[in-house]
């Protein structure tokens, strides 16, 4: 009984590692895990929890990396939409 | 492998006919070939059970005096023999050339050997009854006379069964790469190893044996240097990319989707620490690094050496290249598949390189271009790892202890896990 809760809590750290690979915020995870894995994402939230716990500097500077993409993508969203804009209205006459 | 398609002589029914039997003969003689290092991988007993008997060497059907005495004329019909097999298995690259060649050189072949071949297929009428066909003729024929061999084992051995061990076989190798293999006559093979239990046609059939590997080992060799060939013209491509990091995240990023977890990847990547391509490598850790965080500060980051551009690694690609041609576009085998594994390894890194992560609700709009991991890789990864459970955890971050995460289950109302109902 132990042991099937371990195994079972290891299955989902190692989901929870895929997701961290793809980069995925923990409500992210939450979601994939409960929809490809049938996981309650209660489960995966306090996994997650724990992990964190015991590997702080690691999700530190998983957070970190997460903002900064953050911001990256905020930039490169408005650069985006700027141009988007500038390509519509190029296109406006000749509608 | 001689697997031989029958669909390539048509003109010639009767040569088809033999064709077959030599053919079938052959890609049952040489089962083994299909992995590397053949002549430490086959046993020659095993591959040769019941031939090595005395007097009958079936697998070429010829005579065996003829064999004994004459080791030109030996060596002309293997020639011919081989050639024709040979030339079935280069089929696919000069078809229509070759096939005036290896018709007149099969017919010759099976001209000359036809009447040995009726010769020994009445020999082996004798013991097998049953079969018609020629091509039964010769499988049965050799099990027949492997039948023989045990029963007869007493009564019609001449020469003594010669235990091939490696030792004996590398001596071997030795003295007839001293005088040269088509040059390599029994008689002088004796002489140069020096052994005393060895009768000459214990030598002479071992060297009959060894000449038909040498012509596989050969021909396989080619192959594996036309894909060397292939693969250093993409290798060539890859070290000048290797300065311009930023010019490979869109180069990566369709192969860099998701990296294809087959079990081979595990033996796949070992050897790459033999090559490690040191400025690639460092070029390869920046490029990762940057995308997903812009600092050094980066959790677990082992400096590892093992990706590298595969270079012209002769025996690796020789065994991969057909894992490699499959997983791989043209213009990108040098990067996605080493990488995949160790990239792991070097903490949180993107499925995607440009990963401009605008969903998750951290930011509010939502982007106009969606790098976000796609469902089927992130389904993959997720499959993977549900049916695979044995596989390590790719970030092997420190797991939690089981009592805090149940203590914690319990407090959110979750009695026991695995749940009876997800």
């Amino acid at each position: 009984m132990g042991d099937s809760s371990t195994s079972y809590i290891h299955m989902v750290q190692h989901l929870i590692e895929k997701c961290l690979i793809f980069n995925m915020t923990k409500e992210e995870c939450m979601e994939a895990l409960s929809k490809h894995a049938n996981i309650k994402p209660v489960i995966t939230s306090t996994v997650w929890n724990e992990l964190e716990k015991e590997n702080k500097e690691f999700f530190e500077a998983y957070a970190q990396s997460q903002s900064k993409q953050d911001r990256m993508s905020e930039e490169e969203t408005s650069r985006m939409i700027q141009k988007m804009i500038s390509d519509s209205s190029s296109k406006d006459p000749d509608e | 492998m001689l697997a031989v398609s029958p669909l390539r002589n048509t003109r010639n029914d009767e040569n088809k006919g033999k064709m077959e039997s030599f053919s079938i003969i052959s890609s049952e003689e040489f089962p083994d070939f299909a992995e590397g290092n053949l002549l430490e991988s086959i046993d020659f007993d095993d591959l040769f059970i019941g031939i090595d008997e005395g007097d009958m060497l079936p697998d070429l059907e010829m005579d065996p005096e003829i064999l004994a005495d004459l080791p030109t004329s030996r060596c002309d019909v293997e020639e011919s023999m081989n050639t024709s097999v040979e030339k079935t298995d280069e089929d696919s690259s000069q078809r229509k050339e070759e096939e005036e060649e290896e018709d007149k050189i099969s017919g010759s072949g099976s001209g000359s050997s036809s009447s040995k071949g009726e010769e020994i297929f009445s020999k082996r009428e004798e013991p097998n009854a049953v079969d018609k066909t020629p091509s039964k003729y010769a499988v049965k024929g050799r099990k027949s006379s492997a039948a023989q061999a045990k029963n007869n084992n007493q009564g019609k051995r001449k020469t003594k069964k010669v235990d091939w061990t490696p030792e004996l076989h590398r001596r071997f190798v030795q003295a007839v790469e001293q005088l040269g293999v088509d040059k390599a006559v029994p008689s002088r093979i004796l002489e140069l190893m020096g052994i005393d239990c060895l009768t000459r046609h214990n030598i002479a059939s071992h060297l009959q044996k060894y000449r038909s590997h040498r012509k596989h080992l050969l021909a396989r060799e080619a192959e594996a240097a036309n894909w060397t060939q292939r693969r250093q013209m993409y290798g060539g491509a890859a070290t000048p990319v290797g300065g311009g990091k930023r010019d490979i995240s869109p180069w990566l990023a369709p192969t860099m989707g998701f990296p294809p977890m087959s079990p081979m990847h595990h033996h796949h990547f070992r050897p790459l620490h033999v090559w490690g391509h040191p400025t690639l490598d460092q070029s390869l850790v920046h490029l990762w690094t940057k995308h997903p965080a812009h600092t050094t500060s980066q959790p677990p980051q082992p400096p590892q050496s093992t990706w590298g551009p595969p270079p012209a690694n002769p025996s690796f690609w020789h065994h991969h290249h057909q894992r490699v041609s499959n997983g791989l576009t043209p213009g990108t085998p040098c990067f996605p598949q080493p990488i995949a594994p160790t990239r792991f390894r070097a903490a949180p890194v993107p499925g995607i390189p440009p990963h401009h992560h605008g969903t998750g609700g951290q930011s509010g709009p939502h982007p106009l271009i969606d790098f976000h991991p796609s469902k089927e890789s992130i389904d993959a990864a997720i499959g993977d790892v549900l049916t695979k459970p044995w596989l390590p955890l790719p970030l092997g971050l420190k797991p939690p202890s089981t009592d805090s995460v149940l203590g914690e289950l319990q407090r959110q109302g979750v009695p026991k896990i695995p749940p009876s109902c997800a």
